[in-house]
């Protein structure tokens, strides 16, 4: 970086905070956010390129005629140009950056990997000086990356769709954000400094307000707030520097690598966390590495400290990373401790019994409630009178357990859609759907639990049936099956096209507005009325389903080890008085084991009573006279 | 159309995606982010039958590759025709990691059920540097020949031997599918099922 362009910033950084000062009351951006970085600059150069009108024309004539800023480019091209005189990132984010402080922590965080690493919690990055010290790239196109950093070009989306989109959006977002500061002043809250930490009381309208989207600026707070952070962190206070001063014992260890194998794979993760945000990428003209990338280590290092029975998952490096970008880094050590634990449990464990659980939930509401999309998942068993799903043997030799039935058994042989939904889950959504829907879903998630996260997965499904239709998977879904079956396509080719359609489909949802408008506000479709206590039943279910298929595989798969050799059963629990153990006329797996799975009942959604619908009517309509009064 | 499945394993950040999207898209970016649960794609080559054009389509499963999604594995080499089981050969633990692919195909799906390549990724970096090598050439052939896997080394990076080793893999499958398939390939019996298991079969569900 040269010295001219050095006092450019400076400059241009002066200009900005003037912009800031004269702002337009509604918006009442902050020079820096409480929360880590502060994009709301990189919003402005996005809404003034897009031409909306979020600033009031003096500041934006006040900007142009500045020649420190533009360097003689006064039209509003010029800004989205290529040339290096361009609003780079770095210029949005105050005024103290490239301080002989930050220098000297820069050369010091070094990597962990290197071993050459200094103290860590000198290091740390405290929620009032990462926006100083994120170092972004100089000459990148601004115009290229949304308010958060995040190229807006994807495989499936154009810069130009997004520019499109976001000049409506955007407004759709200042007028949330109006209504928003009009709620928190009902209800006596301060929004001071475009920073509010308390929120008003639970209520129908906050969750309408939520699922409408907290303004961004508010969101670190606001999940913040919802997830009940403070009570987590009050209890362990200190706990994070404790993990910081063991990162830097372990650092000097010898063996470290094999003691902590989770420090490889996260280091391996690093930078393969949003490779193309800004704030994440590799930069030269420092030690190489962002701010951000050392935020990231911390945190996941400090994760797998913490809670062994995780350690590192990978899908945790994107929960970490959207985390960063809103809130500092303690606060997102503790909102990953959340979410693995209270909104997400056991999805993340080694063994991830926890994301299988889950989608055995999500495949009973999927059963449920989208009975269009069941035909295309549901698996080719041999269907009986009795509707119930002959049992498949589970290995592929014998026939020998052929002979039962049961109505749960894709809940332990999870239909393989249910790789491409996983990643929704352990993900919570991030790098599933473009990142406005995305962050929409974490808001939910955050103020509704994750019941939040069945609906909204059950709502792109629903949403994708269309694709499902138009592609080769056509026919009338119903009665998709026979006509697969006619067709001779094989399961595995209608999974595979199924897999296809469903990982393309969510990421082609730049506007979180058709999942929430169609799908999520939606009265009619039943889904919307899945509530946490439903899905922890549900979840509870599954488990112990799951339990008794495996306990049942593993009595199948013991008494074939041992064919031949007569062996007792006691090992599995279940003693056999039936020891002549012949392959295919023996069962050597007790009875009542095999009536347990055989007869489990399938699961039994919450049903509306008659009572239900009259009072979901009249809850809509106290909604919408609600509604009415709301726009008053 | 002759269709094949095909799924890639071995450790996390070798390169798998990479060869992958290489294949795919002909383009490689040098930060992938890395891979959840797992990414389906699909792309079709010509292979040459004494002068009859044949078109073989490739269905990939690319998989996550961090140790603990291994209990998810068998749901994507189950009725693979061929594995491409890849390390890194500047990572010495990631053969490490490979062999154990090897051994699990071999004893979960079984030799003659599924071509294995061996693939040894990241030639760029070592043709820069030698000294980056961790893993020789002659170590990895010789245990590949040892476990009759076919072996290769390749860059995503480069583009080196990429399109070589599909090639490869599909006139393997082709001539794996002639021998077994005792009609004529023209026309018609080109579809699908013969390349796959029998779809009545309910055994051969996701197991």
């Amino acid at each position: 970086m040269t010295k001219a362009r050095t006092d450019s910033h400076f400059h241009d950084a002066e200009v900005l905070e003037d912009l800031y000062d004269s702002k337009p009351r509604k918006l009442g951006f902050p020079v820096k956010s409480p929360s880590v970085p502060n994009f709301h600059g990189v919003l402005k150069s996005n809404n003034y390129n897009s031409s909306v009108p979020l600033f009031n024309a003096s500041a934006v004539d006040r900007l142009q005629a500045d020649p420190g800023y533009s360097q003689g480019g006064s039209s509003a091209n010029s800004l989205n140009g290529d040339d290096d005189a361009n609003l780079s990132v770095i210029d949005m984010y105050g005024g103290d950056f490239d301080s002989p402080r930050k220098e000297q922590t820069m050369k010091k965080m070094d990597t962990l990997a290197s071993g050459k690493g200094t103290d860590h919690n000198t290091d740390r990055i405290s929620s009032n000086t990462v926006a100083s010290t994120i170092e972004t790239p100089i000459r990148k196109n601004v115009g290229s990356f949304d308010r958060y950093g995040f190229r807006k070009q994807t495989t499936y989306i154009s810069e130009g769709e997004y520019d499109i989109w976001w000049t409506e959006y955007s407004q759709y977002c200042v007028r949330r954000k109006g209504k928003w500061e009009l709620l928190l002043e009902k209800s006596g809250l301060s929004y001071a400094g475009d920073s509010p930490t308390r929120f008003p009381a639970r209520s129908e309208k906050l969750k309408r307000y939520v699922r409408k989207g907290i303004p961004a600026e508010w969101r670190g707070n606001a999940w913040w707030y919802f997830a009940k952070g403070d009570e987590i962190l009050n209890k362990n206070k200190g706990l994070y520097d404790k993990l910081l001063s063991r990162i830097d014992q372990i650092k000097v260890q010898k063996n470290r690598e094999k003691l902590y194998p989770d420090l490889e794979i996260i280091e391996r993760d690093l930078h393969r966390t949003f490779p193309d945000n800004i704030h994440f990428q590799r930069e030269s003209f420092q030690d190489g590495e962002s701010t951000m990338i050392k935020s990231l280590r911390r945190v996941l290092v400090a994760f797998s400290l913490f809670n062994p029975k995780i350690g590192y998952c990978q899908s945790m490096n994107f929960l970490s990373g959207l985390l960063l970008l809103f809130l500092d880094e303690e606060k997102a050590f503790w909102m990953l401790v959340i979410i693995t634990s209270r909104y997400l449990p056991g999805v993340h464990n080694v063994n991830l019994e926890g994301v299988n659980v889950d989608q055995g939930v999500l495949m009973l509401c999927v059963k449920e409630y989208l009975p269009e999309i069941w035909s295309y998942i549901k698996p080719f068993y041999k269907t009986q009178n009795s509707n119930r799903v002959t049992m498949v043997s589970f290995s592929s030799n014998s026939s020998m357990h052929s002979k039962g039935t049961t109505k749960n058994e894709f809940l332990y042989k999870l239909p393989p859609v249910t790789l491409c939904t996983a990643s929704w889950f352990m993900s919570c959504f991030v790098g599933v759907t473009p990142i406005e829907t995305t962050l929409r879903i974490w808001d939910c998630m955050f103020y509704e639990e994750s019941n939040f996260l069945f609906k909204a997965s059950l709502g792109i499904l629903k949403m994708s049936e269309q694709t499902l239709n138009k592609g080769k998977l056509h026919s009338t879904s119903l009665n998709h099956h026979n006509q697969l079956r006619s067709r001779k396509v094989s399961q595995d080719e209608s999974d595979m096209e199924l897999f296809q359609a469903l990982q393309t489909f969510p990421k082609k949802l730049l506007n979180p507005n058709d999942l929430f408008e169609k799908i999520i506000f939606k009265r009619r479709i039943t889904f919307n009325n899945l509530d946490q206590e439903e899905i922890d039943r549900c979840r509870k279910f599954v488990k112990n389903q799951r339990n008794k298929y495996k306990n049942y595989i593993e009595a199948v798969d013991s008494s074939q080890y041992s064919n031949g050799r007569a062996s007792k059963y006691d090992d599995t629990g279940h003693n056999n008085g039936n020891n002549t153990n012949t392959f295919n006329t023996s069962t050597p797996i007790s009875d009542t084991m095999i009536q347990d799975v055989l007869s489990s009942e399938g699961y039994g959604f919450k049903k509306g009573i008659s009572g239900v619908n009259w009072n979901n009517s009249i809850k809509e309509r106290v909604r919408q006279i609600r509604k009415r009064k709301d726009k008053e | 159309m002759l269709q094949f499945k095909l799924v890639l394993l071995g450790d996390s950040s070798v390169g798998k995606s990479s060869i992958v999207n290489r294949f795919v898209k002909d383009s490689f970016e040098d930060l992938r982010e890395s891979t959840i649960g797992a990414a389906f794609l699909s792309q079709t080559i010509k292979l040459n039958d004494n002068g009859k054009e044949v078109i073989v389509k490739f269905e990939i499963w690319d998989t996550a590759g961090q140790e603990r999604y291994k209990s998810l594995a068998p749901m994507y080499y189950r009725n693979a025709n061929a594995a491409l089981v890849v390390y890194d050969i500047t990572e010495l633990d990631s053969l490490n990691k490979a062999k154990t692919w090897v051994e699990e195909l071999k004893n979960k799906v079984g030799d003659d059920n599924i071509v294995i390549y061996l693939v040894g990724n990241k030639l760029d970096v070592c043709e820069k540097d030698s000294s980056k090598r961790l893993v020789s050439l002659e170590g990895a052939k010789e245990y590949a020949k040892e476990q009759g896997l076919l072996f290769i080394e390749t860059s995503a990076k480069t583009g080196a031997n990429i399109k070589e080793t599909f090639q490869e893999i599909g006139e393997k499958l082709y001539d794996i599918k002639k021998t077994e398939v005792n009609t004529d390939l023209d026309g018609n019996t080109g579809e699908i099922e013969i390349s796959k298991p029998s779809t009545n079969d309910t055994t051969s569900c996701c197991s």
